[in-house]
């Protein structure tokens, strides 16, 4: 098998030509090479649950709105529904297991690295920033580390993590909406000071 | 704006919401046995009622579970959310509309 492209998530532009900052206390990075898979799977089959974390080698999240770090993250998005973030190399390869163990059982595992885009938020100021467009109460008592939600940031749907309480926050958005996200969110930290980077 | 309870995620803004009309409405069995008036009036009528309303909701831009809301279509005031069946993954064995699984909203609007 040939070696999978990587990810490219269209914001090469966007990052080109933002203007960072000096003194910047919001950061504004995209995350490269991500992979991305949408597990479905019925959590009532207790052995459903061990047999896909016997292969992620983590725990997965079955409190809603929470995530669970280990070699990978995987995000709580319903009930019977998961998104596991992992190398853009590796979704494939672990998919391809996933849907392997799990046969027969109804689970449903799609690779949706193509359509995914990672942006990372931090800096002192992130979170006001972040309040900006969304309705959630995003303070640390009631949106900390380890915990996500599937909801509405300047009107696109994403998801957002509480990634550490540096704040830094991680934002899964559909690839067609991150560059207007981006420039939302670019807009929305201006007066805070910005910084931009890419890895 | 209301502050919907998901049964799922907690309360939410409305904005994260799609509305899905009058809840309990069940698709007849036997759809050939029926005359027109009674599949137009499945397909068409409902109660419109003034005062408390069971409906649906889909948390769209959450979890993107349906569920139901007991609110009342005077003062918009939602007496509660509950899980529309028992048996849909995620719901709890016995978490029909009248038992377990109810998220309480006692939120003024
Ligand atoms: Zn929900």
């Amino acid at each position: 098998m040939s070696e999978p492209a990587p990810h490219r998530h269209g914001l090469e532009a966007f990052f080109a030509t933002a203007e960072s900052t000096p003194d910047a206390r919001v950061e504004i990075g995209v995350l490269s090479n991500r992979g991305f898979l949408n597990v479905r799977l019925d959590p009532r089959k207790q052995q459903n649950v061990r047999t896909a974390e016997q292969v992620l080698g983590q725990a997965m999240p079955l409190v809603a709105n929470t995530y669970t770090s280990g070699r990978h993250r995987v995000y709580w998005l319903g009930p019977d529904e998961w998104l596991v973030e992992t190398g853009a190399g590796d979704a494939a390869t672990l998919g391809g297991e996933l849907t392997a163990v799990l046969a027969g059982s109804g689970a449903a595992i799609n690779d949706v690295s193509g359509g995914q885009v990672a942006l990372r938020i931090a800096g002192a100021d992130a979170r006001t920033v972040l309040a900006k467009g969304c309705t959630l109460d995003l303070h640390p008592r009631e949106f900390g580390p380890g915990q996500c939600a599937r909801t509405g940031l300047a009107r696109a749907t994403l998801l957002l993590a509480a990634a550490d309480a540096a704040p830094s926050y991680t934002i899964i958005v559909g690839r067609s909406f991150a560059d207007y996200l981006c420039r939302w969110l670019a807009h929305a930290a201006r007066p805070h000071g910005a910084c931009f980077s890419t890895r | 704006m209301l502050l919907i309870t998901c049964p799922w995620c907690g309360p939410r803004a409305e904005t994260e919401f799609s509305y899905g009309g009058e809840a309990d409405i069940a698709r007849p069995l036997d759809p050939d046995a029926l005359s027109d008036a009674e599949w137009a009036d499945y397909l068409f009528y409902r109660g419109n009622p003034r005062g408390p309303h069971r409906e649906k909701w889909n948390h769209v831009h959450g979890c993107r579970r349906w569920f139901g809301v007991e609110r009342d279509t005077v003062s918009y005031r939602i007496a509660r959310s509950f899980m529309l069946s028992a048996g849909g993954p995620g719901a709890d064995a016995d978490a029909g509309p009248e038992s377990g699984g109810d998220a309480n909203t006692e939120q003024e609007d």
